[in-house]
Formats: C-alpha cells, structure tokens, sequence
C-alpha cells in the first residue's frame, strides 16, 4: 500500500471537525465526503488523492461514535489514518466496516513522517516505508482480534 | 477471585470466550436513533436478515428533530427525510418507536432510565457515545457505530474486546452542593485524566462522592466518561437507583425479586484490583467553565484562562493546542473566566437537561431576567422531563425571565437541526463536548453547570454561582 502523506500535527482530531453533525443527514457516500475534515481543513476533498494517508497526533477520531467519519475519509480515497492513538469507537468503526485501516506509531515516527513524504504501509511486517527519506518505521501490531476483523474484511465476514 | 462490577456484568454476558479472540457478548437493550441506524437497516435488508430481538430494541428520533412547534412542517428536507426512513424501518422490522409526537420522545439517553428500560446489571447498546449515560444505573452502556448497530440488530451480539477497569475514587464533600455540581466534578476529572485517560478503559465511580449524588446527578457524570475516551462509565446501584426505576412504564414485574438479587450481586469485590485508579477530593472542586476546544481544557470559575505554555507544560503539540485553541475561541490568555461574556445560553442535552438541572436553573433564574446582550434558551432531554417541568410552573419561571422554552431533542448539543450558534457567537452551554464547530460552524462552546449556564444569562459573563442571590 503506497500513498502521499497528508498531515496534522494536532492531537485530538475529533469527530465533528472530520465531519460536522449538519452532515450526518447526508446518506449518500460521495457527498459526504465532499465535506471530510470540513472543519479543520475545507480543501481536504480537493486535495487528497486516492490512496492518501492521513497522519496525527493523539485519541484521533474523539467523540461521537459517527461512522459517518471513517466513511467520508475512505470515500475521499483515504486507505489507512496513521496516528499516535486512537479513540475506541473510531477505530472500530474504521476496521468493523473495512473502511480504512486505523494504524498507531510511536511519537518518534509520528516526528519523522512529515506532510507529502510518499509512504509504503506494510502490515504484514508491522512496517512502514517512508520512500522519500528512505525510512524505515514500526508499527504498533493489531491486537489478535483487530487483524482478525480486517483480515476477514469487515465484523460481518468475521464468523467464529 | 476478587471481580470488579463491571467483570461481573461482563462475565455473566460472555456468550463465547476464546484466548485470543474477540468475545462475543450478549446485549440486553438495544436503543436505536435516526442518524446512526439507516445504513444498519439498508444491510439488513440487502442480506434478507430479520431484527432478532425487535423486543430488545427500542427507537426515539431525537438528533435532528426542530425544537419548535411540531404541528408545523419539518423545513429541513434531509432531516425529514431521515426521520421518516426511521419510522419506515421500525414498521418493517416491527420496532417500537416513540416517534416525534410521542409523549415519550426524547433524547435515546433521557428516556431509557425514565421508562426504566435501562436495568442494572445490563449489557445496552445504542449507535451514539454518550451512551454511557446509563452507566449510572450500574449496567455496562456503550456507544457503538453503524456497522455494530447493524450486527446487534441481526444477532443481538457483539464481538468485543475486553476493556480494562479503571476506578475513579471521589472523597469528600461539595463545598456547596447547589453551586457546585456532578458537571463540575466530570469535568475536573477530564481536566486531571485527560481526553484519552480512559482509552481502552472502563471507569467506575465510587467513594462518598458519588454515594451522595442523585440518579440524574450520576447519569451527568457518566455522560462524560466518553469525553475522557473510556468504552464506558459505571456506578454500583443502590436505594437510589432501586426507587429511580421503580414503577416506570417499563419495569420488569418482578422488579422486587431483580432488586434483591441486584443487591447481592451488584457491587465490585472488596479488596479487588483495578486495572488504574485515579482519587479526587471533591471538596476542593470550585464551579467549572471550559475555555479551549476539547473537555479537559477547563479553569475553575475564580480562575483565568491558562497562557498556553501553563496548559501545555514542556509539551510543544500541547501547547500549540492551546495556542489554536485560545485563537479559535478568540479569548487572551491571562483572561479572568468571569470577565469573559456570552451571547448565547443553552440549556439541554443528555448530559444536563433532565428535571433537576431545570428545576435546579430555574431557582436561579426565578424573578430574574436574561441580559438583554443574551438569548437564552432551554431544551428539555425528553417530553416527560418538559411535561414534568410545566407541572411545577418551571416553564413560566423561565419564559418570565425571557428564556425560550422548546420541545424536547438533542438541539444545539451538536447542532443538526435548526438550533446552531452563528459563527463567532459564544455560549454558555450544558452539553458535553466544546470541539471546534460542534454547535455551529465558528461558534463557540463553554462547557458548564446548569446553574452556571442559567445565571451566566442573567448576568451576561461567567459568574461564581457560589455567590448568587
């Protein structure tokens, strides 16, 4: 999975600035998305590219459980928001619908990784590729039950 | 072996339990809404599946409803539409709803407790965070996304992780118990443990202080648990929450024999470990006013607002929060909280909106009037909390003091239906989260107490309601 950064350097990132509450009305996948990261940055739908990977701090995708939010970033072409944390929800939300993949990293890569570097996401290695500067970074593993969910592609392909 | 409450809860729901593996957990109570369900209900007809428990689960239209004469036309063509694919869903699945007209319509985390759907000792779900309100009565409640919504309607089930416990330990007393509140007490919980302190957690409430609050002064507490990142909050039932449930529209009939076994069961094990514990002194707790832009940046009400070097403290992306936060909220730092006015007040949300709070804002605004600087309004959480709030005259006492008084729903708490701060305006609001854009583009939330949020209308600033009179 190879992508161009598109970066935050903000903790917290949380749910109504991804998508705002007025747009939890829209049931349409594409308009949603015209209106991803409206309220922390409105040229996110103009700028991001398919396969765009989103970076941030800490307890990304805080607050309401809207899956409403992982969807408008995965409709934009987002693949995987690569974060020092995450919020619970959020990040069930993100592998339950197989949507994008929420992939945490320690705050030394979080410093490295900077806006429009070219990265290459490899989970099965638990790596990261940074292609610009010829990095190499680790990923904090996927719990057993996490990998599972997404190897399935999604919580109703999981069965037991 | 020792057990908390909630792997009590947790234990006595394992349908499958498997090293290794996510477990599959029943759920008692489903509540259903009409922003989080459509697509649920979109899957389940698309892979011919039936509701399997349609008993379990239970609907309300709360988040985009008008909070104005609802004899009227909806105006909002989307939300309309919303509102009726709920209604369409219910028919077709055979849910009950308490539908817009409803004498129970209200906000889902309102009227669960009040119609005594929400049970100690219970596993309940609905597609919204703050689901963690019901918590209060001791039941393990947590918000889920669609995808989750959509596998509980299907199979009644959940494949989750096991969270971890946390306790929260609060000594004590309020050194006024009116002036200072439960959203006092949250609030400087989040502000010490952070948004994230809970993540992956359960937290659980005990000690004295929370032993003398009332049911609605729990539920406000754990309402909040999310805006600390926890799956959850819980508080052990007592006499308190026994009566709370009692004779409710939906209370089990043999309520007294639940209640006996509740009380032998329900309670973590003396001497058990938690996985993190965090002690507050309530008694040192002033009234609360946030400044910044998440929950736990918050100052007591005597205070200022932080520079942003004190609030980050050595930490660069903690202080550039601050900095984007102090700019959005156009406020300087150094700046007394009591200084800073407001143009707006809302008085709702299912953090702060059911009849104590209102009775509660009411004795202060009694005889009073709003700032003229100021519009003021208040939502109430549910048609029973309005209903019951007119039959003590708390309605006149608000609308004499030029308060709006409104239907009931989740209104300006995060501002999908008409009731939205305009950009740059700023308000004193009860609700739970203070993000940027969270009650209208550009607007501006400060998180506080019903009564911080009533007298704030009066005066048109911040004020120590320690001190009213």
């Amino acid at each position: 999975m190879i992508g161009n950064v598109i970066k935050y350097e903000q903790d917290n990132i949380d749910t109504d600035v991804i998508i705002p509450g007025t747009y939890l009305k829209i049931h349409d996948y594409n308009e949603l998305a015209t209106h991803a990261m409206e309220g922390i940055d409105p040229e996110f739908p103009s700028k991001v590219k398919e396969g765009d990977f989103i970076v941030a701090g800490k307890n990304f995708g805080c607050g309401s459980s809207r899956e409403h939010a992982p969807i408008a970033l995965s409709t934009c072409g987002i693949k995987a928001v690569i974060a020092t944390s995450f919020a619970r929800i959020f990040y069930r939300n993100s592998v339950d619908g197989a949507f994008l993949l929420p992939i945490e990293i320690d705050d030394e890569t979080y410093l490295k990784i900077s806006n429009s570097d070219q990265l290459e996401v490899n989970i099965e290695k638990n790596e990261i590729k940074n292609l610009t500067k010829n990095e190499v970074y680790n990923i904090k593993p996927f719990s057993e039950i996490i990998a599972k969910i997404i190897a399935a592609g999604g919580l109703f392909k999981y069965k037991k | 072996m020792a057990e908390t409450l909630f792997e009590k809860i947790w234990n006595s729901h394992v349908v499958v339990e498997r090293e290794n593996e996510p477990s599959l957990i029943y759920i008692d109570r489903h509540l259903v809404h009409e922003v989080t369900s459509p697509q649920a209900f979109d899957g389940l007809r698309l892979n011919n599946r039936k509701v399997r428990r349609p008993d379990l689960t239970i609907a309300t239209i709360d988040h985009n409803v008008p909070t104005t004469d609802r004899s009227l036309p909806m105006i909002d063509e989307t939300s309309s539409t919303q509102i009726k694919t709920l209604e369409q869903n219910c028919k077709d699945f055979g849910i009950k709803l308490f539908g817009i007209n409803d004498p129970n319509q209200g906000i889902v985390h309102v009227i669960g407790p009040q119609l005594g759907i929400t049970l100690p000792g219970s596993t309940i779900v609905c597609g919204d965070s703050h689901t963690s309100t019901q918590g209060a009565f001791g039941a393990f409640a947590f918000g889920i996304g669609t995808s989750e919504v959509e596998h509980t309607l299907a199979t009644q089930t959940l494949w989750l992780e096991k969270p971890k416990t946390f306790e929260i330990f609060a000594t004590g007393k309020r050194n006024n118990s009116f002036a200072v509140t439960s959203k006092d007490i949250i609030l400087s919980i989040i502000k010490k443990i952070g948004t994230d302190g809970g993540t992956g957690h359960v937290l659980e409430y005990r000690g004295d202080a929370i032993n003398d609050l009332s049911m609605e002064q729990r539920m406000t507490i754990c309402n909040m648990s999310i805006e600390a990142g926890s799956r959850a909050g819980l508080i052990a039932p007592d006499a308190k929450t026994f009566d709370y449930i009692n004779n409710k529209k939906y209370t089990p009939k043999n309520y007294d024999e639940l209640v006996e076994t509740w009380k032998e069961t329900l309670m973590s094990d003396t001497n058990v470990k938690f996985d993190k514990s965090f002690t507050i002194d309530v008694e040192k707790i002033e009234p609360q006013v946030s400044w910044g832009t998440n929950p736990a940046m918050v100052s007591d009400v005597t205070g200022i607002v932080p520079t942003p070097e004190e609030y980050g403290q050595n930490n660069d992306v903690q202080v550039e929060s601050a900095k984007k936060a102090l700019a959005y909220m156009n406020l300087e730092p150094e700046t007394p909280i009591v200084e800073i006015s407001i143009d707006r007040v809302f008085i709702g949300s299912c953090t702060n909106a059911r009849l104590e709070d209102l009775k509660d804002a009411a004795e202060i605004v009694r005889g009073k009037k709003v700032n003229p600087n100021v519009s003021a309004m208040v939502v109430p959480g549910s048609q029973m909390v309005k209903h019951e709030a007119e039959k003590l005259g708390l309605d006149k006492i608000f609308i004499d003091a030029n308060f709006e008084w409104r239907e009931s729903g989740c209104s300006m708490c995060l501002g999908m239906n008409p009731d939205i701060l305009k950009p740059g305006e700023r308000c004193a609001s009860t609700s739970n989260r203070n993000f940027e854009g969270r009650q209208g583009s550009g607007g501006r939330t400060h998180l506080v107490s019903p009564v911080m949020a009533a007298a704030s209308a009066i005066t048109g600033h911040f004020i120590d309601v320690r001190e009213w009179s």
